[in-house]
């Protein structure tokens, strides 16, 4: 089964996030400079303009998406006799400057004797008391209750809550896992696809999409904004992971490109044949037209 | 030497607890030092820390530097009562037996208490 890993998929993700450079160097909050103006030939703009394409490259790599981390509760030892000398458990951690977050020793006594090892929040918290990491609090902020996530969708910020997530949250904790399904829910439900179009978590979404069969408001969006071979790939990504289904078949048979493909997976696959044949028709209508003219 | 070169006669490393903070707001740090300092002077080397006090989660966080620890250790220092209790508490060594007799003094002084507090609701119980 392809994974999210997979050269394939991934190039297939990449090609679908399009390199907006206008979106993707969009000014960041920082400092004001007056804004710095530079000559230059057509031959320096378009070296220029190659350098600027590369940032861009590594600027939108994907964050890792993971499975979630199964519970630690490992018992190190029971000393029953030291019941009730403490109140308060005692938190222990490896301050080895050497050995990697993923391995070091945090240990709690608790008040009842029993050494354990520590469960992933208190890991957390605890690594980062000892070792800060930038843009990431000791207790995760309020912000990622789900009861003030609406506030943030309505106000169109899913790409800096999703990077403010990405600083916060571990790829396989159960918070980093729910922020983003909730933010991918409500970018499907209202179709604000082209709010994350240029940036590092397109590909994050459309794998969401693509596992959960969902993606018929993604389509319709790519095909109304004229985005043909976006849409082409990610049906070929649709038919990669779901290989048993009926386009899947006919497109292996028929070794169908482009329209055709499009129109066998909206007959087979889709929920909402027909505001995606519309959308269809509609884009027609326009290539007739313009080539016409 | 310079002055600020204090030479000691005799004397070994200790591992111990270095109090600092302000007042009503303990912080000990686990030094290794010579047992002839000063318990907050100058220390050869900051092993962890200890926060007596429970934090917002319930919890005393303590951090100890285990690599520097078992080097100093090899090295051939030595530990503080409170310092081998707490490395008890954490597991790297074993549990100090005083801890388990503390332990036991305890419970037997609640139990004398019980003991002595239901004889006036009583009127009969053993005689302590």
């Amino acid at each position: 089964r392809p994974a999210f890993t997979d050269e394939a998929v991934q190039a297939l993700l990449y090609k679908m996030t399009g390199i907006d450079l206008h979106k993707v160097f969009r000014p960041v909050k920082k400092e004001l400079k007056p804004p710095q103006y530079r000559l230059m030939t057509e031959a320096q703009l378009q070296q220029a303009t190659r350098k600027a394409i590369e940032e861009a490259k590594e600027k939108l790599v994907m964050p890792p998406v993971l499975e979630e981390r199964e519970p630690i509760d490992d018992v190190l030892a029971e000393d029953k006799f030291l019941e009730g000398t403490e109140t308060t458990k005692y938190v222990f951690t490896d301050l080895t400057y050497s050995t990697p977050h993923r391995e070091r020793f945090i240990v709690v006594r608790e008040p009842n004797g029993v050494l354990r090892k520590a469960t992933w929040e208190e890991r957390d918290r605890m690594i980062q008391i000892f070792f800060p990491k930038e843009g990431r609090r000791v207790i995760p902020p309020v912000l990622f209750k789900d009861e003030h996530l609406g506030n943030v969708f309505q106000q169109d910020r899913h790409e800096d809550l999703l990077n403010k997530c990405i600083a916060q949250f571990e790829p396989d904790s159960p918070d980093y896992i729910r922020v983003h399904h909730r933010t991918y829910d409500d970018i499907d439900k209202h179709a604000k696809y082209d709010l994350l179009r240029s940036t590092r978590h397109f590909g994050g979404m459309v794998w969401y999409l693509v596992n959960r069969k969902r993606t018929d408001g993604l389509l319709i969006d790519m095909i109304n904004r004229d985005l043909l071979d976006d849409a082409t790939s990610l049906i070929t990504l649709y038919h990669m992971l779901h290989p048993e289904c009926q386009s899947a078949k006919e497109a292996k048979e028929g070794k169908l490109q482009g329209v055709d493909l499009i129109k066998v997976f909206v007959k087979t696959e889709s929920q909402r044949e027909g505001y995606i044949q519309l959308a269809l028709q509609a884009y027609e209508e326009a290539m007739a037209t313009s080539t016409a003219s | 030497g310079s002055c600020l070169l204090r030479g000691y006669h005799g004397g070994h490393v200790v591992i111990r607890f270095a109090l600092g903070g302000c007042a009503n707001r303990p912080f000990f740090r686990i030094v290794a030092a010579h047992s002839r300092r000063a318990r907050d002077g100058k220390y050869l080397e900051q092993l962890g820390c200890l926060d007596p006090l429970p934090n917002s989660h319930g919890e005393k966080v303590a951090g100890l530097n285990l690599e520097r620890l078992r080097y100093w250790l090899g090295c051939g220092a030595q530990l503080s009562r409170p310092a081998e209790k707490l490395l008890g508490l954490a597991g790297f060594l074993p549990l100090h037996p005083m801890t388990v007799t503390g332990a036991e003094r305890l419970r037997q002084r609640r139990q004398r208490e019980r003991q002595v507090g239901a004889v006036p609701v009583d009127g009969q119980g053993t005689a302590p």
